[in-house]
């Protein structure tokens, strides 16, 4: 085709290119294969990043994002040419919903946070829809995902934070405090992020629902409680779900994720549109090799929010998820029940080497419960105290040895926290090793802590170097 | 199962550890009125082969676009990405990371994101980007509400930005969604009826907030007139385009002609359209705008060793940081995307962007001249230049055209009437570095017969 007199407007004709690298594909190949090499995955090793839910991403799920009935589809090609990826849309809103006892979800979402601020547009339109105008206050724990209350921030709501008790389950009565009748919604996750579940989650629940207020399940810790309770059996009315957490899509680095929401029947109305429905087939249907008998369409919700990405979500994820939602079945009960039990395992090895080794005392119990659930917290406030060295320090001794290092400084009611979530995908073993090690860190010459990590690739980054020295691209010599 | 769970079969061993005696002694915590009882009601567990045949099966059904020739784009384009790209982005160290909160063993992610910004910049020519958002669509809502917390205090029209009138209403939901927590009120820019911006009717978005228009705009059209609106609207008013960054290989940056922020759809460089997700959107602006952007930023700094290194930056506008006073709510996002448009850019090199914007204007140009050979239709913007699509006029309905072309094999395009309803005979058509002389000859061909079994009243 000849690429040559195309007609720009003068205007418009680029006066110089931009200054990109001029590289062979060997070259390429090399330099992100180097770059690859200097990065830590769950590939490379274990990856406890507590409330990020890091399991292994099994590969077939790869394999089948990459069929050309996946990748090479339009979001605007008619109906008759995508049953296959609507009914697969179908089953996956279907389950979702089941696991999380909702009565309507909707896929379009594209990260938690996107989901949480769907679900809050929902609430929102749910009260004007009434003319409760007035319900203008969302109200968070202080524990909660900093998501939570800029999601509702930026749905319009002002955001009142109420405190946890010390043990970091939420107070009643500072809730109980605050309810009114210009409350729309309480955002809350359990297990919270203590990995602690809410004995009085119901009780929360009834306290939001007689003031008239609407509550919101904020999913990222999902992964612990599948088939042993459900949102909507605590009383929530809206949940949204991290596919990249609890369903196995590859985090990817930092995305793509997806943030299904499901609310119950009052809120399906105002869901994002659209979501997809079936119907029996009909004689004029041309059939298809996904089933006999349903035929699967678009359905806009009657008073639909509108969107909240152009398209219908970020498919690729959900049918990475919807394999993944195969292998187990009706058996992602014993996927959470595995979890709970390696958080449990875990966190009763480290506790059990620390005091063999007599270095108990240098941490305490973010919370003083019998039993976990998916994560546990760990406060390395009195190490702090006596030798000068907190959380992030035995972050970085982690490192040296080989890890990831766990969620450090969240939630912010553990002083010096460490947040530890081994997922179910990590072997005894593992568990075992990463106990004894955490354990040796704890014992390290302080000097030597102070300076790890000494075996990375590079050693302690000055953040604030580079937050003074602005350097967000490459400087070229003009 | 045994596959995914290694501790299967091992777990009264780790419960005697813990003095525990069943399983469910792990949920002794959540009380009986809410423990779920009994099983789930889906269905039975199935094997790795079971799935890839199910899915094979399930997905053949779809219909691929490349099973057809296909004639659709409307924002999302097929250009060729080349398969060293699928098989660096599966490297399981990239894959099976997360967000590079430890800095020290993330440089390899950490590095490549601020490559990938250093390859924004250059491409739309401002002087910093973050490492994407969640698309093309929330790119632009995002950049509006960044307009009204950078301008809002000095603009004499407050909490107002406008928007072009063409950007389809799926955009502006999006927008919408975005934008009404902020009370911030959406005006619309007109249009001239050859499709252009109306420079006249612009002087009023002067003194709000920011003004948003794309380039090329939703009909496929480069307005040359784009290059004037900053010295219209002026400096307290926010200039933010919308590009579709293959284009930017012959068309000049944003940043050149006045734009403050530069938002689009990354897609077409690095990713297939997969239905529209996961896709990946570009966040460029001046530093005038970098303490109020959204999404995660990385700096280059040093270790403690004065090493080179890269780390997060700028976090205090996030939200895990800032909380309800963030600049955005947005945590994960769409770095991998991003890394595979870091790729392929990397591959392209400038020439290389430069020959894959030309190849896909000479397919549409070729096509534009082709289609107006056909003395049944028209293209009602004919004397514009148009990158990747244009608008053609039936003397029927755009739908039926689709329908008609369905039966001949072909994917037709897009029936514009679902984004303007006035327009039910606009048939949007979009060509790529994909489309091939032999193709855009094929839709001619069909176009013609169709549209004469029309005006000679016979049923094609």
């Amino acid at each position: 085709m000849n690429t040559d007199n195309l007609q720009i407007p003068p205007s418009l004709v680029r006066s110089k290119l931009p200054r990109w690298p001029r590289i062979s594909e060997p070259e390429m190949v090399r330099h992100y294969t180097w770059l690859s090499n200097r990065n830590f995955g769950i590939d490379t090793g274990f990856y406890p990043l507590g409330s990020c839910t890091m399991k292994h991403n099994p590969r077939v799920n790869e394999v089948i994002a990459q069929l050309p009935g996946i990748a090479d589809i339009h979001p605007l090609q008619p109906e008759h040419h995508i049953q296959g990826t609507l009914a697969i849309f179908h089953e996956m809103q279907d389950m979702l919903g089941i696991c999380a006892g909702m009565d309507a979800v909707t896929l379009q979402p594209v990260a938690g946070a996107q989901g949480e601020f769907t679900a809050i547009r929902c609430i929102q339109e749910y009260f004007r829809s009434r003319g409760e105008l007035q319900r203008t206050k969302v109200i968070v724990p202080d524990s909660a995902h900093g998501t939570n209350p800029a999601s509702a921030a930026m749905a319009g709501f002002e955001i009142i934070e109420i405190p946890s008790r010390e043990d970091g389950r939420i107070d009643l009565d500072a809730l109980r405090a605050v309810v009114g009748d210009d409350t729309a919604a309480m955002m809350i996750t359990n297990p919270n992020t203590l990995g602690v579940f809410e004995p009085e989650i119901a009780e929360a629940a009834a306290i939001v629902h007689d003031a008239g207020g609407q509550m919101y399940y904020d999913g990222a810790n999902f992964n612990a409680i599948l088939g042993r309770t459900s949102p909507g059996i605590m009383g929530f009315d809206a949940v949204h779900y991290n596919l990249h957490k609890t369903f196995s899509q590859p985090h990817g680095g930092g995305g793509p994720g997806s943030g299904p929401i499901g609310v119950k029947s009052h809120l399906a109305e105002f869901l994002p549109g659209p979501v997809v429905k079936r119907r029996p087939i009909l004689p004029d249907d041309k059939l298809t090799t996904v089933n006999h008998e349903w035929w699967y369409h678009w359905k806009e919700p009657e008073n639909s929010i509108g969107k909240v990405q152009q398209w219908h979500g970020n498919s690729g994820a959900v049918i990475r998820c919807w394999a993944y939602y195969r292998r187990y079945g009706n058996d992602l009960k014993t996927m959470s029940e595995h979890a709970v039990l390696n958080a449990n395992y875990l966190r009763h090895k480290i506790i059990e080497e620390a005091n063999e080794q007599g270095v108990s005392h240098l941490f305490a119990d973010g919370a003083p419960v019998d039993v976990v659930k998916h994560e546990f917290t760990l406060s390395m406030a009195p190490m702090k105290e006596s030798m000068g060295l907190g959380a992030m320090d035995v972050a970085k001794g982690l490192l040296d040895k080989g890890y990831m290092a766990p969620t450090v400084y969240f939630p912010l009611v553990v002083p010096e926290c460490m947040m530890i979530e081994p997922t179910e995908t990590e072997s005894k073993e593992v568990l075992d090793e990463f106990a004894r090690k955490f354990v040796e860190v704890l014992q390290e010459d302080p000097d030597v802590l102070h300076n790890a990590p000494i075996t990375t690739k590079v050693r302690r980054v000055d953040e604030v170097y580079a937050a003074r020295n602005l350097t967000l691209s490459y400087q070229f010599d003009e | 199962m045994v596959d995914q769970l290694p501790n299967l079969g091992r777990e009264k061993e780790m419960l005697d550890a813990m003095g525990m005696s069943s399983m469910d002694d792990l949920f002794a915590d959540i009380p009986v009125a809410v423990r779920m009882n009994g099983e789930l009601p889906l269905r039975g567990p199935q094997s790795e082969e079971e799935i890839i045949a199910d899915a094979r099966r399930i997905l053949g059904a779809n219909v691929a676009l490349g099973d057809r020739v296909s004639f659709l784009g409307a924002g999302l384009n097929r250009n060729y990405v080349p398969a060293s790209v699928f098989q660096l982005v599966t490297r399981g160290e990239f894959l099976t990371s997360y967000t590079p909160y430890q800095p020290e063993v993330s440089q390899g992610m950490l590095q490549a994101m601020w490559e990938f910004q250093t390859l924004i910049s250059e491409l739309v020519g401002l002087e910093v980007a973050n490492l994407s958002v969640y698309d093309g669509s929330t790119a632009a809502a995002e950049a509006i509400t960044c307009a009204v917390r950078v301008h809002n205090r000095k603009a004499e029209q407050k909490d107002t930005v406008y928007i072009s009138e063409l950007v389809p209403p799926s955009r502006q939901s999006v927008i919408f969604n975005y934008t009404q927590g902020g009370d911030i009120t959406l005006k619309t820019l007109k249009h001239n009826p050859d499709g252009t911006l109306n420079l006249d009717s612009l002087a009023e978005a002067s003194g709000s907030c920011g003004v948003y228009v794309e380039q090329p705009n939703p009909l496929g059209i480069l307005d040359g007139g784009l290059t004037r609106v900053k010295e219209i609207i002026g400096e307290n008013t926010a200039f933010i385009v919308g590009v579709s960054p293959v284009s930017l290989g012959m068309i000049e940056a944003p940043g050149n002609y006045g734009a403050d922020i530069v938002v689009g759809e990354g897609q077409a460089l690095g990713s297939p359209i997969t239905y529209g997700g996961p896709l990946y959107g570009i966040f460029a602006c001046t530093k005038a705008y970098l303490r109020q952007m959204p999404g995660r930023i990385v700096g280059k700094s040093i270790d403690v060793d004065g090493k080179e290194a890269f780390c997060l930056t700028l976090s205090t506008r996030e939200q895990h940081i800032r909380r309800h006073r963030a600049t955005s709510n947005i945590c994960t996002n769409e770095t991998l995307i991003a890394l595979m448009g870091a790729m392929h850019m990397s591959l392209l090199g400038p020439e290389g962007l430069e020959k894959l914007a030309r190849r896909n204007m000479a397919a549409c140009q070729l096509a534009k001249q082709k289609l107006s050979e056909i003395s049944t239709i028209s293209i009602p913007h004919m004397n514009n230049s148009h990158y990747n699509e244009f608008v053609v006029q039936l003397p029927g309905l755009a739908s039926d055209c689709i329908s008609y072309l369905d039966t001949q094999g072909l994917i037709g395009g897009f029936d514009l009437s679902n984004w303007y309803s006035e327009h039910s005979n606009w048939l949007l058509v979009s060509f790529s570095d994909q489309t091939r002389a032999s193709e855009i000859e094929l839709l001619a061909a069909h176009l013609a017969v169709w549209s004469a079994s029309l005006t000679q009243g016979v049923s094609a």
